[in-house]
């Protein structure tokens, strides 16, 4: 596997906390996912990864350059999509991916080529002419992501790239970015806390908690971690903690979490679990208002190695939110 | 009806948590009354004036001796105390030179001949040559040097016992400058003013807010090149600004600069280094202020300052102490001299050569402080 990014005891330490933690990572030419809540560290590892944040120790080398040594080379080698929207909106379409191209001295001759095919691969090319003012939230962003490929780098980072876009507007762009790293053979890294979208987009994923790799793999063997069992959500209009002791200290049930009035059992064998699941907990005096029996995802896997959920996270994900332009280089 | 009242409880409530809106709204005011009714109600006092005494007789000195009263002076009911600060000069030529340059507001020229009545009946002429292109201190200068040829008259009879009427001939030096035109000037300089805090400052800002300054740092792009291509803009638009300002005025109220090649070179240079001054120092205060409303409701009160004591409206001899130290250090006093000179009095590098030296010295420090404030935000 040809290498791209290669990461040496990367650590970053703000005031009171490492936000990331002797990182040691590989990734080659894919599409490669950081999964985690807010705060987990995951923008941090992109930030010393695109050179703006120094680490506090330790290196990398990205698209073959070393970070510290040869930042000016990585940043001619990269792409980079930020999670807020970075286009000048007064500026045309055009305009926008004409300044940027001339940001990384792509030749004049080439600059027109190259932008026009970019354009087209997003199905923006009809709308170059018109400022991007007047641009949905999903065009915007599909934009934004061939603009950072205008100088052909050989790794494009995207942190958060679907946040703030409708379903539909979403999946499109999930699309392309199939599409852009399939034509362009380009390193997708992204980083994202929505485990459907890291699901269905990445070749590997890294889940990432409290600065460190707590899972390492392809989706599918990822859930295959879970123990290859099954998932059964409930919701209950009464749940007394006996519900929870009781399924906990049950021998069919490898692992519950509660969240509100709902509970999330990872079980062995679905079908044999369901109606212990029901007899245990009506037993212990909840009242059940409705079951799921479905397979893991990666939000399951992240609950089974973290044991939380990356959606009830948010609170602490903000808690330890550091400000952007804390401690950035240059 | 009870809508409103809610609508306003809201507006009353969110007023109350942040007063930072109405306080922009009384300090600017405010501002404007200390600076505006200190700027135009003080007497003009200090005004520079070259003499030149070729005469040396007793009839002469009760004349001159007049204008170098300091206290407890009036004549003719005009408070004169303090009114001119006098620099001897060796003949007209220098005389008149010291007013071309605009180091003096007026040169007196009194012949050798002055002690001598002519025919027994009249003494000859005090002439004084005024600086007309700023109307208020030559209408002060004319009245104060009638006044005092008046007062000298009557000195002379006291003292000689005869009535020799002294006569004090006003020349302008220049065609006539409305007082408009002596505005226009501030007027460019402010549109500087407010390029810097619109389109220098607070761009930066939102580009800093919506993340675009962190994207550039993904880039290739170098740190100088960026902090270089950000002021270079800043000064592209405030130049414009100005230059727009100056076709407008020659356009529309009647501005007329002396059309001379020389000037407008002198006139683009003294634009150019007070937008680069001032574009970086607006930037400098942008990025380094403590939050993006502090910038944005102080920087209009500063440009009230550095307008008003920038001898814009008034001549900064008229101003109180406190004021007039402003004015020493106030960039745009420099840039509004060097521009009145080049504009109405076909000034040539000489004569502006001081105010290019503290714009440019100002200009420097400033672009400095720009370049490490932008470094430290990167």
């Amino acid at each position: 596997m040809e290498e791209a990014i290669r990461t040496f005891d990367l650590t970053k330490n703000f005031k009171g906390f490492t936000a990331v933690d002797h990182l040691n990572l590989e990734v080659g030419s894919e599409i490669f996912g950081l999964l985690g809540p807010n705060g987990a560290g995951k923008t941090t590892i992109a930030r010393m990864l695109t050179t703006v944040l120094p680490p506090s120790h330790g290196t990398a080398r990205v698209a073959g350059a070393d970070i510290l040594h040869e930042s000016e080379e990585v940043r001619k080698r990269i792409g980079v999509v930020a999670q807020a929207m970075t286009l000048d909106v007064e500026l045309t379409a055009w305009e926008n991916m004409n300044i940027y191209a001339k940001y990384y001295d792509v030749p004049s001759d080439t600059r027109r080529k190259r932008i026009e095919q970019l354009l087209d691969v997003v199905g923006l090319s009809e709308r170059a002419d018109f400022t991007v003012g007047s641009y949905s939230g999903g065009m915007k962003r599909r934009l934004e992501i061939v603009r950072s490929l205008i100088h052909e780098p050989r790794i494009l980072f995207l942190d958060e790239p679907t946040t703030g876009l409708d379903p539909q507007a979403r999946s499109a762009v999930l699309e392309y970015l199939k599409k852009i790293h399939k034509d362009e053979n380009i390193t997708l890294l992204i980083t994202t806390h929505y485990w459907d979208e890291a699901e269905g987009l990445c070749d590997r994923i890294a889940i990432v908690d409290y600065g460190k790799v707590v899972a390492l793999g392809s989706p599918t063997e990822l859930k295959r971690q879970v123990s290859g069992g099954d998932v059964i959500e409930a919701d209950f209009s009464a749940l007394p903690d006996r519900v929870l002791e009781s399924l906990r200290s049950s021998d069919f049930v490898l692992d519950v979490s509660r969240h509100e009035s709902s509970l999330r059992i990872l079980v062995k064998s679905g079908a044999e679990a369901v109606p212990r699941v029901v007899e245990v907990a009506n037993s212990s005096g909840g009242k059940m208002q409705s079951l799921t029996l479905r397979q893991p995802t990666l939000d399951d896997v992240f609950l089974h190695f973290t044991g939380r959920s990356i959606r009830e996270d948010t609170n602490i994900g903000k808690k330890r939110f550091v400000s952007s332009w804390e401690g950035m280089r240059r | 009806m009870k809508g409103a009242l809610w609508v306003c409880e809201r507006d009353v409530r969110k007023f109350i948590r942040q007063p930072s809106i109405m306080l922009a709204a009384v300090v600017g005011p405010f501002i404007t009354l200390v600076l505006l009714g200190f700027a135009f109600g003080g007497t003009i006092t200090h005004m520079p004036i070259a003499l030149v005494n070729n005469s040396q007789s007793p009839a002469s000195y009760s004349f001159t001796d007049l204008l170098r009263n300091e206290q407890n002076c009036s004549y003719g009911g005009v408070n004169c105390a303090n009114a001119f600060s006098v620099t001897n000069a060796p003949d007209l030529d220098s005389a008149q030179a010291l007013v071309r340059s605009g180091v003096v507001k007026a040169a007196v020229y009194i012949p050798s001949n002055f002690g001598t009545p002519i025919n027994d009946s009249v003494l000859p002429v005090i002439t004084v040559y005024i600086d007309n292109t700023d109307p208020l201190s030559a209408a002060a200068i004319s009245g104060l040097m009638a006044q005092a040829g008046s007062q000298a008259s009557a000195q002379i009879q006291v003292n000689s016992q005869s009535s020799f009427p002294v006569t004090v001939d006003m020349t302008n030096m220049y065609r006539d400058v409305f007082y408009i035109e002596f505005m226009a000037p501030g007027s460019l300089i402010q549109s500087i003013m407010f390029a810097s805090i619109i389109g220098g400052g607070i761009s930066i800002l939102f580009d800093k807010q919506r993340g675009i300054i962190e994207g550039y740092l993904v880039t290739p792009l170098k740190q100088y090149e960026i902090v270089v291509g950000v002021l270079l803009a800043g000064v592209i638009k405030a130049t414009f600004s100005a230059f727009t300002i100056l076709v407008l005025a020659i356009i529309f109220v009647g501005v007329r600069p002396v059309a001379n090649i020389t000037d407008y070179a002198l006139i683009f240079i003294t634009i150019f280094l007070t937008a680069l001054g001032i574009i970086s120092m607006m930037t400098a205060y942008a990025v380094r202020a403590p939050a993006p409303e502090v910038y944005q409701f102080t920087a209009f009160p500063i440009n009230l300052i550095l307008y008003f004591t920038s001898g814009a409206v008034y001549p900064i001899d008229g101003f109180p102490p406190w004021m007039r130290a402003i004015a020493n250090i106030n960039p745009q006093a420099y840039a509004i001299h060097a521009l009145r000179l080049a504009m109405y009095k076909g000034a040539t590098l000489s004569a502006v050569i001081g105010d290019f030296a503290y714009l440019s010295i100002f200009t420097g420090l400033m672009v400095l402080l720009a370049t490490v404030a932008f470094r430290r935000a990167l």
